[in-house]
């Protein structure tokens, strides 16, 4: 009996060390919710995925999904509105005390190049994308880079109305995909006018090889309206005069004002005037703008009040001051009030305000005359038209229109007025270079931005 | 655990020995002059010849001597040993007096047994005993202050929450620096499952640790090499009680008792806030040139009566504030102080202990049982927390035959953990103090205030999520292995072991449409299920022989472990009644995943002892580990060591009296690491969808080349013994330099990365442990002795790479990871207090001005700025100790015992990241420390806080200004037990009664002026988020009562 059972140990125990040694097939485990980066770029489908893949970084919190357009409130309040709330991040933004490790600057930066390394990556592999889609797959990826690009520059570099744009100092410029670690990987700071002629070069081409209608992504409207931003950055009114027309020409068909200003916001699906909008649902996206600027029962922190100062910019009538609600600590902007809703980029009314703001600077009437273009805006907004407008009108008008969307910031710098007691081109308006980029990246050793060190 | 070694031990010895020179029969009983029982398993031995037995069950036994001259030697662990002749007698009672040589035990190693005294690494023994009854949910924290070198931290007083172990200083930055568990030979899930709260739970709080005989902490290279792959941060040893062979006895224990916190922080109270937070808009006022008229010259902050009536009132920041007042009073007058709130009373609850164990050990000769049940129910000391485990163990050893012994051990335990949210959400029940004091917590008709659907309130309180939301994380947890010995030859055996840990844990959360989290959708709840599977086979040989003087002791054998965890989440929100919970009442789902993740080690390991005429010991063992978390370039990884010792007390130049044992040890070792990620070594895209459309974007950049990170450890030490081994201790230094470090290392984000993991860096730790164990007093009735343990870990980043400095990725913490400096070192401006002049904030520009004009001025004959972007970082603490230890006491005077347990750290900084918004001059509307009060009001004011500006950032960014000393000592436990009289007690058929009274926590001496200075918040915790406070919830300070009785 004991010597049945010894040899039958015995062996059982031998033959376990052996199938123990031969486990090592097992070593090799794959992961269940990750592919290998080999695997990605090398069909059609998946580099079309990789893309869409670069739209869901573009709506992150920290970038379209709410963060950019918010801080730059934030940085352009001028006590229209005061940050109440206790996140230090975006408080040291609107209080222009911005420390070189505030996370949103840094969050801002990181998702912005993990996005354009993205596109370059799909840029990179346009060659297995089916023939009859690579044009708009090309256009997109460049679309996002030269979006990008853009905001970067205007957030890192000093204004571009500032001037010296040849030695003021841009950001990284990047344009083909990571594919090793080593030296290379550490690029300093181009300059504010080589950052500027990436977005534009990047936003022409988009231009030329994107359809009007795209779906939920970037179009030929979109693209020529991000131009026409740029544009109107630079002060070169001509070009962003003629690129708000092109815009306006190709949404002829395809897009329109929303009878009810209201209606241009908290919409679930994109409305009829949204040239571009991130996209956010219950299950997907965030809304960062609703987490700032809502009430608690929206889901908000209610953490940015508006200011009575602000409304002293409000004609009596206007529909748009409507656009407010009170909760019991303060007064808020409806604009941003449903968590699940889609976050308008670029509206057609932009556009509108851009074209007439350039004609009457230029004394042009390409496409319409800027009180035509200023009217549509008013009337639907319940206000009576203006017959001769003047340049103030155009720009309060844009204030108004635009008010929390994100454009502030950008338009004081670009007509040099001051926020907060600051001027347009003070060292303090201009984010820091993030501190772990600088200890990340040699190449960037000297380059802080000046106000920072 | 000593005895069933021992006669187990003795059994084989006794078969040896089996010459029988047939004479005469001598009988007789042998107890133990503690408590008078019979001792099994006592050898007993005919002197000069091979015959002997060992004492039964009930310590009787039978011998055959030669001849009356013949002398008997009784032997047994832990008692002294005696030698009586036999003359005429035929039966022989023996009382066998108490040893109290320790060197003497058997520890438990990897892989097997060794007796102390021939161990050449270094082992941390602590018997289950010293632990048992400890009112704690964890036996981590039993462990605090017990053993030399290993620091046990809480991150806060949460219970059943993760705790911070670190076994001679942390070895990595990016890994693991935890040390691996293995329970009964089993290496466990240690680390914390996924949550849905960000703070993690301690796996390790399943086990109910009155099953446990003995843990053993493997600290030095040597000992814990034979672990290889896994042991960079040591091994904690944990075997479980096994049976008995002998009548079966039952323990049974109740205990009671309460719970308090440890510390509080003092705050505002109505009267004061209100005049620091009327200040702090008056000033803001004052700047921008209202009341001009009435601002007193000699003390702009004094606000003039009936200001109220000032022209300049309407839109000024005072009517602003009163306007605040009367919201955050809710339905009370604040100009009456109608109400006081205390939130700091709150936020806690009186908090409720109780244990029931009951156990039973016992057996045949060839079968033994341990069997326990045990169910404890330990209430948190923050309102709504609480921890309920029931926990049941078998364990059973079986002897087939002469040639084979089976065993197994099966744990089972449910634990039920209430949780409340992490630190860093509004409704933790400690983020309370942030309310105002004028605010009540009831309106006058009973509901509760909040910041939405009663509001008074700017936060989010936790009063509402506790009345209106639920947090079960409930855990099933099966421990089992099973395991077979074959005795090949007397010298040889054979041992195949099957083990695996499985813990399923499922997190249910509900919280309805009065919480933050489901205000606005109507109710929200989610519910997630994880399972992980932890799975360890293995077969190892040992050899033992001896040989003349030399002793032989050989152990090989091969490993597979594997471990998968599955997961699965679900969110749901819009919920009809709130009585309706679970997430099929859900009107819209709106999150759901699963996942999957794997992983295995694959590994051969050796052992060889050598032992020469009981005084040169030398050791060498190796390990080949392979695991799937490295890329194919560098999956394997190899992992020696050597290690000698010197029994310089058993050299016969040594005879000397007061020296009883001398042992000089060293040892050489290389460990490894591997405790990142699955497949870091990968370069991956993950699913992330946009728009309702499936999308792929990259998430980690690849590194084929990853391999293991290696410590090479030196250890040197010497154990000794006086006086009869009455004070015996060990003394050590180690140096623990750790290369190829696994790091994340960070990229230039412009690549698109964030961080690469890549073999790069290198650190050391260095230090020196002591501990000492003294009988001071051994008389028979009378008994004394003191433990101390004593450790001292100098931790340094030697090498980045091309980088100096990584830091946290955060602008409200200090720690960084710095090179010459220790891991998660506090670096940031050095606050330099408030400018007399007009109350601002300054830090010290420590270095190079770079910037002119006002902002950087001189003061003190220090360059000082307003402009904390100015201030150059400097190094401003360590969050690590620099010493830390234990001091025991134990008395005992008959039947009465006393046990204390003295426990502390010195040398280490505490950052209060709350500091910014509680310790603010009145920055935002959250109550301030009263410490605050002590605010710049007029120009020449010297003080430490600046002038209080609402809404104004005036130094509360981070900085040393809220740094402190986290040194303190501790009354860790105090044991007060009373021991029943065993002649009383018999009357009873009881054989052990004893009553205690148990005190934990009893006394913090510290400087520090938060809660408790034992601290690392949950939501941060990290190898680098080291020593930060964050509204974290003090320890609990905990009295019980209980009865202990064994029949």
């Amino acid at each position: 009996m004991i010597t049945k059972f010894k040899n039958y140990i015995t062996l059982s125990l031998v033959g376990s060390f052996l199938a123990l040694g031969a486990c090592e097939d097992r070593l090799n485990i794959e992961p269940a919710q990750a592919v290998s980066d080999e695997l990605v770029l090398d069909t059609d489908a998946r580099v079309k995925a990789v893309l869409i893949g670069a739209y869901d970084i573009l709506s992150d919190g920290d970038l379209f999904g709410g963060g950019i357009q918010m801080n730059g409130e934030l940085l352009a309040a001028d006590d229209e509105l005061i940050f109440s709330g206790t996140y230090g991040d975006p408080s040291q933004i609107w209080r222009k005390e911005i420390t070189t490790t505030n996370s949103d600057v840094a969050d801002f930066w990181m998702d912005s190049y993990a996005a354009i390394n993205v596109v370059n990556n799909v840029l990179s592999a346009l060659e297995v994308v089916d023939e009859e889609d690579r044009a708009v797959v090309e256009g997109e990826a460049k679309f996002i880079r030269g979006l990008l690009y853009f905001e970067l520059a205007k957030f890192f570099g000093q204004p571009y109305s500032a001037g010296n744009t040849t030695t003021n100092l841009g950001v990284p410029i990047v344009l083909e995909p990571t594919e090793e670690i080593n030296e290379s990987v550490n690029v300093p700071r181009a300059t504010v006018e080589e950052t500027y002629n990436q977005a534009i070069a990047d936003l022409k081409d988009a231009e030329e090889l994107l359809p009007i209608v795209n779906g939920i992504y970037a179009n030929k409207v979109a693209a020529a309206a991000v131009l026409s931003r740029v544009y109107l950055q630079q002060q070169n009114y001509v070009e962003a005069r003629d690129a708000a027309n092109r815009g306006i020409e190709y949404a002829e068909a395809y897009f329109n004002l929303v009878p009810n200003i209201e209606d241009a916001f908290n919409q679930t699906a994109n409305s009829q005037e949204d040239i571009l909008a991130i996209q956010v649902t219950t299950q997907d996206g965030t809304n960062a703008l609703v987490t700032f600027f809502a009430t608690k029962s929206a889901g908000g922190r209610a953490d940015i009040e508006i200011q009575p100062l602000h409304f002293e910019r409000y004609e009596e009538g206007d529909l748009r001051a409507d656009l407010f609600y009170s909760d019991d600590e303060g007064v808020r902007t409806e604009k941003w009030f449903n968590q699940f809703a889609n976050i308008p980029l670029i509206r057609l009314a932009e556009l509108y305000l851009t074209r007439a703001e350039a004609n009457e600077r230029l004394n042009t009437e390409v496409g319409a005359t800027p009180a035509e273009d200023l009217n549509l805006i008013r009337v639907r907004a319940g206000l009576e038209p203006i017959e001769d407008p003047t340049l103030e009108d155009i720009i309060n008008e844009r204030f108004v229109e635009l008010a929390f969307e994100g454009q502030k910031i950008h338009d004081i710098k670009r007509l040099e007025m001051e926020v907060d007691g600051f001027a347009y081109d003070a060292e303090l308006l201009v984010y820091p270079i993030p501190q772990r980029e600088i200890n990340a990246n040699p190449a960037l050793a000297g380059q802080q931005n000046p106000g920072y060190e | 655990m000593k005895r069933v070694f021992l006669l187990t031990f003795s059994f084989l010895f006794v078969l040896m020995a089996n010459s029988w020179a047939q004479s005469r029969t001598v009988t007789g009983t042998v107890t133990s002059a503690e408590d008078g029982i019979g001792l099994p398993g006592v050898a007993v031995l005919v002197k000069g010849t091979s015959t002997g037995v060992v004492t039964d069950f009930n310590g009787e036994y039978r011998v055959t001597v030669p001849s009356p001259e013949a002398v008997l030697s009784y032997s047994f662990v832990g008692f002294i040993p005696q030698e009586v002749v036999v003359g005429t007698r035929s039966t022989i009672d023996i009382v066998l007096e108490p040893d109290v040589k320790q060197l003497s035990e058997v520890v438990v190693v990897g892989y097997g047994t060794q007796l102390k005294q021939d161990l050449t690494g270094n082992v941390a023994n602590i018997s289950g005993e010293d632990i048992e009854s400890t009112p704690v949910p964890t036996f981590e924290q039993a462990l605090q202050g017990r053993a030399a070198g290993v620091q046990i931290s809480s991150m806060n007083g949460k219970v059943g929450q993760g705790m911070n172990i670190r076994i001679r200083g942390g070895s990595s930055i990016s890994a693991s620096n935890e040390p691996l568990y293995v329970i009964d030979g089993i290496p466990v899930t240690s680390q914390s499952p996924p949550s849905t709260s960000g703070a993690p739970t301690s796996p390790l709080a399943d086990i109910n640790f009155n099953d446990i005989e003995s843990i053993q902490i493997l600290k030095d290279a040597s000992a814990a090499a034979i672990y290889g792959s896994r042991a960079a941060n040591g091994v904690v040893l944990i075997t479980t009680k096994q049976g008995v062979a002998g009548e079966t006895k039952f323990n049974a224990s109740v205990q009671y008792g309460v719970s308090r916190p440890t510390g509080r922080r003092e705050f505002l109270n109505a009267a004061q806030y209100i005049e620091l937070f009327q200040e702090a808009a008056w000033n803001n006022d004052v700047r921008d040139g209202f009341f001009a008229d009435v601002v007193n010259a000699e003390n702009p902050a004094l606000i003039p009566e009936n200001i109220e009536n000032h022209p300049d009132y309407q839109y000024s920041w005072l009517e602003y504030m009163h306007g605040t007042f009367d919201y955050l009073a809710g339905d009370t007058d604040w100009r009456a102080l109608e109400t006081d709130t205390d939130w700091n009373d709150i936020a806690f609850q009186d908090a409720r202990v109780q244990i029931y164990d009951l156990s039973a050990q016992g057996g045949t000769e060839k079968t033994q049982f341990y069997a326990s049940g045990g169910y404890s129910d330990t209430d948190g000391i923050l309102i709504g927390n609480r921890f309920e485990r029931i926990a049941g163990r078998l364990n059973l050893n079986h002897e087939l035959g002469e040639r084979f012994d089976l065993g197994l051990t099966v744990g089972i335990s449910k634990t039920n953990n209430f949780r409340v949210s992490d630190d860093n959400q509004f409704a933790t029940p400690l983020q309370l103090v942030a309310q105002a004091p004028i605010t009540p917590v009831r309106d006058k008709e009973g509901v509760l205030f909040d910041d939405s659907f009663n509001p008074a309130m700017f936060y989010y309180p936790a009063t509402v999520e506790l009345e209106n939301s639920s947090f079960l994380t409930s855990t099933y947890r099966n421990l089992v292995s099973a395991n077979i010995v074959y005795e090949a030859t007397d010298h040889l055996s054979i041992t195949g072991e099957y083990g695996f840990d499985l813990l399923t844990q499922n997190e249910d959360r509900y919280q309805d449409d009065r919480t933050i989290a489901g205000r606005s959708v109507n109710g929200y709840g989610s519910a997630s299920w994880t399972r992980i599977f932890n799975a360890t086979s293995r077969v190892f040989a040992t050899y033992a022989n001896s040989f003349d003087i030399h002793n032989v002791d050989l152990t090989g054998g091969v490993e597979f472990q594997s471990s998968e965890m599955d997961y699965s989440y679900v969110a749901g929100q819009g919920y009809p009644v709130e009585d309706l919970q679970k997430v099929a009442s859900a009107a819209e789902i709106v999150a759901g995943e699963t996942s999957l993740t794997e992983f295995t080690f694959l590994s051969y390991f050796a052992r060889a002892n050598y032992k020469l005429q009981d005084r040169y010991l030398f050791s060498i063992s190796g390990r080949v580990d392979g695991s799937s978390r490295f890329g194919t370039e560098n999956r394997y990884g190899f992992f020696p060591a050597a290690s000698a010792g010197w029994i310089i007390s058993n050299e016969g130049f040594m005879d000397n009296d007061a020296i009883s044992f001398l042992k000089l040890r060293a040892s050489y070792g290389v460990v490894g690491n591997a405790e990142i990620g699955n497949f870091e070594h990968l370069g991956l895209y993950v699913a992330e969808p946009y728009g309702g459309v499936s999308g792929l974007r990259p998430s980690q950049f690849r590194n084929p080349g990853l391999g293991w990170e290696t410590t090479a450890q030196f250890d040197v030490g010497v154990d000794f013994g006086f006086f009869n081994d009455r004070l015996t201790g060990e003394v050590d230094y180690y140096q623990k330099n750790t290369t190829d470090l696994l790091l994340r290392v960070p990229l230039p984000a412009t690549t698109g990365y964030e961080d690469q993991t890549r073999n790069l860096g290198a650190l050391t730790n260095q230090g020196f442990e002591l501990a000492l164990d003294y009988h001071i007093v051994t008389g028979s009735d009378f008994h004394w002795s003191a433990g101390l343990n004593l450790a001292r870990n100098i931790n340094e980043i030697t090498d980045l790479g091309d980088q100096d400095i990584i830091d946290n990725g955060s602008s409200s913490y200090l720690n960084v990871v710095k090179v010459g400096e220790p891991i998660g070192v506090f670096y940031g401006p050095e606050y330099a207090g408030v400018n007399p002049a007009n109350g601002d904030a300054i830090w010290f520009v420590n270095g190079e001005a770079t910037a002119d004009g006002e902002a950087i001025f001189e003061q003190n004959g220090r360059l000082v700025t307003n402009n904390y972007n100015f201030a150059n970082k400097v190094v401003l603490g360590n969050p690590s100790p620099e010493f830390f230890g234990g001091l025991s006491n134990s008395l005992s005077y008959k039947g009465l015992e006393l046990n204390v347990l003295l426990q502390g750290v010195y040398g280490n900084k505490i950052f209060n990241g709350g500091g910014t918004y509680m310790s603010a001059n009145a920055r935002y509307e959250d109550n301030q420390t009263i410490d605050q009060l002590a605010r710049w009001q007029k120009p020449g004011d010297i003080t430490d806080v600046p002038q209080a500006r609402l809404y104004s950032n005036n130094g509360a960014q981070a900085s040393s200004r809220y740094l402190s000393d986290g040194s303190y000592l501790r009354l860790k436990s105090v044991t007060i037990g009373y021991n029943l009289p065993a002649d009383f007690l018999n009357r009873y058929e009881i054989d052990r009664l004893r009553i205690f009274l148990s005190g934990q926590n009893l006394l913090t001496f510290t400087g520090y002026e938060g809660w408790d200075p034992e601290v690392n918040t949950d939501y941060l915790a990290s190898n680098i988020f080291l020593g930060n406070d964050f509204y974290a919830a003090p320890q609990a300070r905990t009295v019980t009562l209980g009865v202990k009785f064994g029949f």
